[in-house]
C-alpha cells in the first residue's frame, strides 16, 4: 500500500475526484470514464440480495443519479446476503428501499439517490426507466424481468440482468438491437415450483455477490463508454459444484423468431401478460397490488383494524395480524399478505380487511 | 466416450441426485432420449409435446442448439450437454 496521492489533482472542481482515484488510475475508467461516471442516471430495478450488492458498488464508484425501486421491506431472513441491512432496519419496520438510500447516503453524499417504495409493474416503468442511461436488474422474479426487457427494447436502453438461486447464478448484458435479449435466450419464465425457489433452494450470499459484481462491472463498462468490453456471452455459475459456463448466445440475435425484439411485440408492457397479484417466491406471501394506486389514511384504517388484531403503523407500512396470517400495507394500497401462497386466499383476504 | 449430460439442481431429484449423467446418442435427440430411458421422469421436465420446454435451454458444448441444428443437432463422444432453466432468484 501508498499513500500518495500521485493522482494529477489540477483544480480546485477535481478535489471531488480525489475519492476516486483508485479507480481513475485504472486505464479502462480513467479521468474522462469517471466524467462520464458523475453524469450517469441508473434506474435499479429491485433491493434485495442483488440489488444491495448493486447499489453499494455503484455509489461507492460515483455513480451521479441512482433510482432505487423496491416494493418490499425487510426482514430477518434478508440479513443473510442483502448487504446494506441491519437489525435496526428490521426493528424499524423500515422499505428496502428507505433503508438503502440512507445507508447509501452515508457511504457517498455526492451520489443523489431516490428511493421509490412501489411494485414496479406497466403502468409506472415507463416513467421510472425513461431517463435513465441504464437499467440493472436487482428483481425476483421473471415477471418483472420480461417487463423490464420491454421497456428496455423499446427505448433502446442497455440492461443487464441478474438471478441467482441455491448456489448458482447467471447473467447477460443486454444492448437492444445489439445483441440477443432476455426472450430470446429466455423464451418464457419456469412456471412456480418448476424450477425451484428461494425457499425450496435457499440461496449462497457468496452467489449472490459473485453476479451482482458481474453486473455492476458491466454497469462500469456502459456508463464510461466501453461497450467494446462488454460481455457478450450468458455467464453460468455453480460455485458449490465448481462449475463455470461461458455460453455463446450472440447467434441468437435474427435466428429466434423474438416476439420482443424482432418483431417488437410489447406483451409484458403492453399487458397481454403479468399480474397484479403474485405469491412472492420463497415467502409464502401473495403480494396484492391495486390497479390504480390508492393513498391510504394509515392513522384511520388502525382504527377500525385494532379491533380484530394487532396494528402497528409508521409512514412507510402499516402491519397488521389477523387469522394467522401477517399484513403488511403500504400507502398506495398495496399489501403483502404472509401465511398464504395461495393468490385467491390473499385476495379474499384483502378484500375482507383492507377493502376492495 | 458416451456424451455426458449436466442436470440442473431443480431436477436432480429426478435423477438419483447426480450433477451429470452419461448416455450414449448420436444427436441430441438420442441423448436426451436415453436419459429419459434411465430416468423416466426427467422427460416431462424437459420435453411438452415432444418439444423442449419453453423455460429449459438445451446447451451443447457451451452452444445453444437453437442456433444449431436443434435436436437433430449431431454429437459425438465426450461432448458436453447442459441442461440450464431460467434463473429467477435474487
Amino acid at each position: 500500500m501508498t499513500n500518495d496521492t500521485s493522482l494529477q489533482i489540477r483544480s480546485a472542481s477535481d478535489e471531488s475526484l480525489e475519492r476516486y482515484s483508485r479507480q481513475i488510475r485504472f486505464p479502462g475508467i480513467g479521468e474522462d470514464g469517471q466524467r462520464r461516471l458523475l453524469a450517469a442516471r441508473v434506474t435499479l430495478c429491485g433491493c434485495g440480495a442483488l440489488g444491495t450488492v448493486l447499489a453499494n458498488a455503484l455509489v461507492r464508484a460515483g455513480v451521479g443519479y441512482l433510482r432505487l425501486i423496491d416494493r418490499d421491506f425487510i426482514e430477518t431472513s434478508n440479513l443473510q446476503r442483502q448487504v446494506l441491512f441491519d437489525e435496526q432496519d428490521v426493528a424499524e419496520n423500515l422499505p428496502k428501499a428507505e433503508a438503502a438510500a440512507r445507508k447509501l447516503a452515508a457511504i457517498n453524499s455526492s451520489v443523489h439517490v431516490d428511493p421509490v417504495v412501489t411494485d414496479i409493474d406497466r403502468s409506472n416503468i415507463l416513467e421510472l426507466t425513461q431517463d435513465a442511461d441504464l437499467i440493472l436488474d436487482g428483481t425476483d422474479n421473471f415477471e418483472i424481468r420480461y417487463l423490464i426487457n420491454d421497456v428496455a427494447v423499446k427505448l433502446g436502453k442497455p440492461w443487464v440482468y441478474g438471478g441467482c438461486i441455491g448456489s448458482h447464478g447467471q447473467t447477460m448484458t443486454i444492448l437492444p438491437g445489439e445483441t440477443p435479449c432476455l426472450r430470446c435466450v429466455f423464451e418464457a419464465a419456469p412456471a412456480p415450483g418448476e424450477a425451484g425457489t428461494c425457499e425450496t433452494a435457499g440461496v449462497l450470499g457468496p452467489m449472490v455477490n459473485i453476479i451482482a459484481s458481474l453486473q455492476a462491472t458491466e454497469a462500469l463498462k456502459i456508463l464510461t463508454g466501453r461497450r467494446d468490453k462488454i460481455n457478450r456471452e450468458l455467464l453460468f455459475f455453480d460455485i458449490w459444484d465448481n462449475v463455470q459456463r461461458r455460453i455463446k448466445i450472440a447467434p441468437l440475435l435474427g435466428k429466434v423468431d423474438c416476439p420482443c425484439c424482432k418483431h417488437r411485440r410489447f406483451e409484458w408492457l403492453d399487458g397481454a401478460h403479468g399480474s397484479q397479484t403474485t405469491s412472492l417466491c420463497g415467502r409464502n406471501a401473495v403480494q396484492v397490488s391495486h390497479r390504480t394506486p390508492a393513498k391510504l389514511n394509515f392513522e384511520e384504517m388502525a382504527s377500525y383494524l385494532e379491533k380484530m388484531g394487532a396494528v402497528s403503523y409508521n409512514r412507510f407500512l402499516l402491519k397488521f395480524n389477523v387469522e394467522g396470517y401477517e399484513f403488511t400495507v403500504f400507502p398506495d394500497g398495496r399489501a403483502i399478505i404472509k401465511g398464504t401462497a395461495d393468490v385467491d386466499k390473499a385476495r379474499t383476504l384483502y378484500a375482507k380487511y383492507i377493502g376492495h | 466416450m458416451p456424451v455426458t449430460i449436466h442436470i440442473p439442481t431443480p431436477m436432480r431429484q429426478h435423477a438419483d441426485g447426480q450433477a451429470s449423467v452419461q448416455v450414449a446418442g448420436s444427436s441430441v435427440q438420442s441423448a436426451l432420449a436415453a436419459l429419459g430411458d434411465k430416468y423416466p421422469a426427467l422427460t416431462q421436465r424437459i420435453f411438452e409435446n415432444g418439444q423442449v420446454r419453453r423455460f429449459v435451454n438445451i446447451y451443447l458444448n457451451n452452444e445453444d442448439i437453437r442456433y444449431l441444428d436443434n435436436l437433430a443437432t449431431p454429437v459425438k463422444d465426450g461432448d458436453e450437454l447442459a441442461i440450464i432453466p431460467a434463473v429467477a432468484g435474487g
